[in-house]
């Protein structure tokens, strides 16, 4: 027997089957919640807004088009709920940035790779949270400007600039050498 | 003309509309290519960033299906809460008339007293009972077949709750 596909289940999830809903969240936790930790770079602020975007999903499924993929609507909807989540606490966003630093257990020659990804990690959590999410969609969600443009209902033009001057931002905190 | 930042990032983006004059700058110029590169870089590192393991499973909040569990009808629901609110109200009504069909109403530690008596009287009554061995009654069924009963008894009282268990999980 082979594995249902996604439109399969959606439209089983659709119909009040949660075995299927959960099918489907179990295949794309792992991505969301990495899209959410890229953004939040917080563990437990992450899986909290996973698991929000999951459950947004579900109340939403009926409006998603079957034509499309479901790893990609998802995963803007949890770069979405992150936004928001950023800008509803921005006076304390920058206090948050190092308390997840206890998720480290690794074996011994990893330990550089953590360390690099890590380095990577900061200077994101450092960009202001509209900085963060056009790099998100961008190199992570490969979304073309006018799609991100589309998705943050901003101009083309503040697509551009705000994710030329992240760059910037990103190469100055990540040239130091390593 | 060197290029600018936004031709770079355009053009490592595909979304220039310059390509090929960009394409041709970067081949002949060193500052720009120095320049591309460092862009290149950045992108890379961006790229690299594996992804971490998520320790909890999210699934599991959306498990079981709301189809699959029994749930009583709403009205059902509200006929019991209003017997239980009715019960408590005749309850209450009731204490006094009560009380007053009970002419002499012991205290409460002569009650108590009067259960204590009656608990160490049955003790007394349990201690002196003497078994009368040989009245015991001849049983009409062979043991042999009231344990065979007993294991079939046995066995369909573990089946019956591995199926309650198993439509439980589901
Ligand atoms: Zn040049």
């Amino acid at each position: 027997m082979n594995a249902p596909t996604d439109r399969d289940l959606i439209l089983r999830a659709r119909r009040g089957e949660n075995t299927a809903y959960s099918e489907l969240v179990t295949r794309y936790q792992t991505s969301v919640f990495n899209v959410c930790y890229r953004i939040l770079h917080n563990y437990f602020d992450a899986e909290d807004l996973a698991q929000e975007t999951f459950i947004r999903a579900l109340d939403r499924l009926h409006t998603f088009d079957l034509e499309r993929e479901f790893s990609p609507w998802v995963r803007r909807i949890a770069a979405n709920l992150c936004l928001n989540h950023l800008e509803a606490q921005k006076p304390s966003a920058a206090l948050d940035e190092d308390r997840d630093e206890d998720k480290t257990q690794s074996p011994a020659e990893q330990v550089e790779v953590k360390e690099r990804s890590e380095q990577i990690r900061a200077a994101l959590a450092s960009l202001p949270p509209h900085y963060r999410i056009v790099i998100e969609l961008r190199h992570y969600q490969e979304l073309s400007y006018a799609e991100i443009a589309a998705e943050l209902n901003i101009p083309l033009s503040d697509v551009k600039s705000h994710l030329f001057r992240a760059r910037q931002l990103l190469a100055e905190k990540l040239h130091a050498p390593d | 003309m060197h290029l600018t930042d936004d031709q770079l990032n355009e053009y490592l983006d595909d979304e220039s509309s310059e390509h090929d004059a960009i394409k041709t700058h970067l081949d002949s110029c060193a500052e720009c290519a120095a320049r591309f590169s460092a862009l290149q870089t950045l992108f890379a590192k961006l790229d690299s960033l594996p992804d971490t393991a998520l320790s909890t499973n999210l699934a599991a909040r959306f498990l079981p299906d709301r189809k699959q569990i029994p749930q009583l009808p709403r009205w059902l629901t509200l006929t019991i809460s209003l017997q239980a609110v009715g019960a408590l109200i005749a309850l209450a009504l009731a204490a006094p008339f009560v009380s007053m069909l009970l002419p002499q109403a012991p205290s409460l530690t002569a009650w108590l007293f009067e259960i204590q008596t009656l608990w160490i009287a049955g003790l007394d009554a349990i201690s002196n009972y003497q078994l009368p061995i040989a009245q015991l009654p001849t049983y009409p069924v062979e043991i042999s077949t009231l344990f065979i009963a007993l294991a079939i008894v046995s066995v369909f009282w573990i089946f019956g709750n591995g199926f309650l268990l198993r439509n439980q999980r589901k």
